[in-house]
């Protein structure tokens, strides 16, 4: 089996910045094979798990870094995003799409993550910042699966961030 | 993202094209639609058809826009969002919330 194509990224708290990771993103997705649709999916996902290290995480501390790590491999793709900062509780935040928060003009990132990748995970680490990793295997590896957006994740996986 | 304001009627069809993201395509549509509501113009079709894509921010600056509108007395509408905006406006159930069009003139005609 051949090796894990890894990408590292220490970008600077920038919003700017994001655009950086996606492309990256984009481009291993497809040493791992996706389609160029889910390897966009892909790219949005990290997108977000930047987005909110940068905003919420390191609370757009221009002094703070966020880390990317992203791993190609023959039929899946790995992204692993830290922050520096004191991270939050994945289960206590608002579903984005029920009542009044249907109409609020932030809190869908993590919606957007979990629909467009196979698993989003957070782990909190002291002194090492907020980690998520997302796994996405490809569509024609998996027993079941799809190229669109799970709608699973409105039902579930709806938070605040 | 760049932005293209016809006027058809009444109403200000918008044609967006790029994709709307952080610090970028939010900022423009942020400032377009402020631009045409204090300009006086309250019905507004923001065509979607050239969006490639969206991240939370853009799909929150859709939301702000169509908050800032209503606040105005205007109405912001959506036409033809591509399968990437649309997978997106149906999994963040705004589908629901705005009044989206497959065809422009069925949508200058709804205002």
């Amino acid at each position: 089996m051949a090796s894990a194509t890894t990408v590292k990224l220490v970008i600077s708290n920038e919003v700017r910045l994001v655009d950086v990771v996606h492309a990256a993103s984009e481009t291993v997705a497809g040493i791992a094979g996706f389609e160029e649709d889910d390897a966009l999916n892909v790219a949005i996902a990290v997108r977000e798990a930047v987005i909110n290290a940068i905003v919420h995480g390191n609370k757009m501390d221009p002094s703070r870094k966020v880390e990317v790590r992203l791993q190609a491999r023959p039929r899946s793709m790995s992204a692993r995003v830290r922050d520096q900062g004191a991270g939050f509780d994945a289960g206590a935040t608002p579903d984005p799409t029920a009542g009044d928060n249907l109409m609020r003009s932030s809190g869908r990132g993590v919606l957007v993550m979990r629909a467009f990748v196979d698993s989003v995970e957070f782990k909190f680490r002291e002194g090492r910042g907020m980690e998520v990793t997302l796994k996405k295997t490809r569509a024609g590896d998996k027993t079941k699966s799809s190229t669109r957006p799970s709608a699973a994740a409105a039902d579930n996986g709806g938070m605040e961030r | 993202m760049k932005t293209t304001v016809r006027t058809v009627g009444q109403v200000s069809v918008v044609d967006l094209s790029g994709k709307i993201t952080i610090g970028e395509g939010d900022v423009v549509l942020r400032d377009k639609v402020l631009e045409l509501l204090d300009g006086g113009h309250s019905k507004i079709l923001l065509s979607l058809e050239k969006v490639s894509y969206m991240d939370s921010a853009g799909i929150g600056e859709l939301v702000a826009c169509f908050k800032k509108a209503r606040e105005k007395g205007g109405t912001v509408k959506l036409l033809k969002p591509s399968g990437k905006v649309e997978d997106l406006l149906q999994l963040t159930k705004l589908w629901e919330v705005f009044e989206i069009f497959d065809e422009e003139a069925p949508a200058v005609a709804s205002f």
